[in-house]
């Protein structure tokens, strides 16, 4: 047999499982058939982030993260869902807030599909051999397959609620890569990179409206055929 | 207290503890559940009772069953009471006939026992029976991989795949514990229990005759000792499973590193313990999820394959 595979430490093996666990709801993300859900889900996701750098600011002594930490909480776990729950409030309370029927495959292959791509994000990102002092490698291994698999979710999704969803979670796995491969940054760098989030949000806001307005659905098959 | 018991005295302790200490962790389960919805729910030796009834009762079989449908309850629990000897149930040293098989050895008894019970039901040529022999095999096989995964994982961690091994592991620093492969095996080895065991997510458990059985449906012919065997088998196996979640991968505490009586005795009432709150935790789930429709539960154990999957990728970075 191999030699087993060492334990990498209580703090390692802390922000490796916070690192897993938003793959892991990234995922649920993926499969989530109710457009309220996957927003919760989003929330925990970015309450996953605030968390981890806490870890690390409080293990690392790196005082700028906790702000770090704190607003990006205030921005991703309250505003932005609210936002996002809002606007879909105004596209019409008739209209079921389900986007179940947006899959473009099956679930099972889906997800199946989706263990692929976080697999090959996995292997490339470790392939890289970035060290970080902060934080460990695996976490960057895993943001690199998180951002494959939001990828992957708006591009399985069919409606642009989803595909906002999938892109404002792609932000959060950026994040995460950030704060292990760069957690050192002035804090006045990473609070304007947490910024850009609101232009996504501006953008698929007025995304979601506009689509909704001509279309009277959320769905973006309508959107393949040609019209003259 | 200080009196030394011999080998084989504790390795039969083992299989006796699983053996009787079974229905007895199935009755806390039903009562509890029942409390929780309000009821009184029946008495914890409930399950212990209705073993006593049912092997004091005649035994029928349908015509044209073959001897394997009255063979199939006896190589069950046959198989049940093997693992016990297998896995770490009271003690933290292994036991000499604990490498008679490893944790797939372990699996491959489980899986015979599984696969006996299914082909009786088969031989009844009763429509409920073959149904939930079908279902459970269908869902088997999508299960089995996940448990190949946990136990990938429990090789990659410790180098062997030894059970003893793992549970030393987890004990020897709080960096094993929190290490995401650790975690994402233990729960994605829960998901396959609660699916095993149906619980659920994947099956009621209240023993109504309904479209969605699986599990509960198999011994639907049998009656008498034989269908006591088989309810004291599934017994059997809820507990060895949670044995194997708790003395292997959670809480592998409390159990006896001497050959000491008093440690001994601390050991079997640790271990009923520790399947009691197991116990408490799926009648919590029981309770509050609602049960799945038989075409989501691939679903379900997609997802436990997912995080047996994970587990084994965040190890091969070597940050797992």
């Amino acid at each position: 047999m191999a030699d087993p595979v060492q334990a990498p430490g209580v703090y390692a093996g802390v922000a490796n499982v916070i690192a897993a666990l938003m793959l892991l709801l990234e995922f649920g993300m993926l499969r989530q058939a109710l457009i309220r859900d996957q927003i919760r889900l989003y929330a925990a996701q970015s309450a996953l982030i605030s968390v981890l750098a806490i870890v690390i600011a409080a293990d690392r002594g790196l005082p700028d993260l906790y702000a770090l930490a704190g607003l990006s909480a205030a921005l991703k776990v309250v505003a932005v869902p609210l936002v996002v729950r809002r606007l879909l409030g105004r596209t019409g309370r008739d209209e079921a807030p389900g986007v179940a029927g947006s899959y473009t495959l099956g679930v099972a292959n889906t997800v199946l599909g989706s263990i692929g791509l976080a697999a090959l994000g996995f292997f490339c990102f470790a392939a890289l051999g970035i060290n970080s002092p902060v934080a460990p490698e695996t976490a960057l291994a895993i943001a690199g397959g998180m951002v494959l698999v939001a990828f992957g979710l708006m591009i399985v999704r069919r409606d642009v609620a989803s595909q906002a969803i999938g892109f404002f979670s792609l932000e959060n796995a950026i994040s995460l890569a950030a704060l292990v491969v760069a957690a050192g940054l002035p804090l006045i760098l990473e609070t304007a990179f947490l910024f850009d989030l609101l232009v996504a949000v501006v953008v698929f806001g007025m995304l979601i409206r506009a689509h909704h307005a001509r279309e009277e659905s959320l769905s973006t098959a309508d959107l393949t055929r040609l019209r003259g | 207290m200080s009196a030394a018991l011999p080998i084989p005295v504790i390795q039969l302790l083992q299989v006796l503890t699983v053996a009787v200490a079974a229905p007895g962790v199935t009755g806390v389960i039903a009562r509890m559940e029942a409390r929780l919805q309000g009821r009184a729910g029946p008495r914890v030796a409930q399950p212990y009772y209705d073993l006593a009834k049912l092997f004091r009762k005649e035994a029928l079989a349908p015509e044209g069953a073959s001897w394997f449908f009255l063979a199939a309850p006896v190589v069950a629990v046959a198989a049940y009471l093997t693992v016990p000897l297998l896995i770490p149930v009271l003690t933290t040293y292994g036991l000499p006939l604990g490498y008679m098989g490893d944790i797939l050895g372990g699996g491959f008894m489980l899986s015979l026992a599984s696969f006996v019970v299914a082909t009786a039901a088969l031989e009844t040529g009763s429509p409920y029976a073959q149904l939930g022999a079908s279902r459970a095999k269908t869902f088997s096989a999508i299960t089995e991989p996940v448990v190949l995964f946990v136990v990938f994982t429990v090789a990659l961690l410790t180098g062997t795949d030894l059970p003893y091994a793992l549970a030393a592991t987890v004990r020897s620093s709080a960096g094993q514990i929190v290490r995401p492969a650790h975690l994402l095996a233990s729960a994605a080895l829960f998901m396959v229990i609660l699916a095993e065991t149906g619980r659920i997510p994947v099956e009621t458990h209240g023993g109504t005759n309904e479209f969605g059985m699986i599990d509960e449906a198999r011994p639907f012919e049998h009656s008498g000792p034989y269908f006591a065997l088989l309810t004291w088998g599934g017994e059997l196996k809820q507990l060895i499973l949670y044995t194997i979640l708790i003395n292997v991968f959670v809480s592998p505490w409390g159990l006896a590193s001497t050959q000491q009586v008093g440690a001994v005795l601390l050991a079997i009432v640790a271990l009923v313990a520790k399947a009691t709150v197991v116990g408490a935790v799926v009648a919590v789930i029981d309770n509050s999820f609602a049960k799945l429709r038989l075409f989501k539960i691939t679903e379900f154990v997609a997802g436990a394959f997912l995080l047996a999957v994970l587990g084994v990728f965040t190890l091969y970075l070597g940050g797992g």
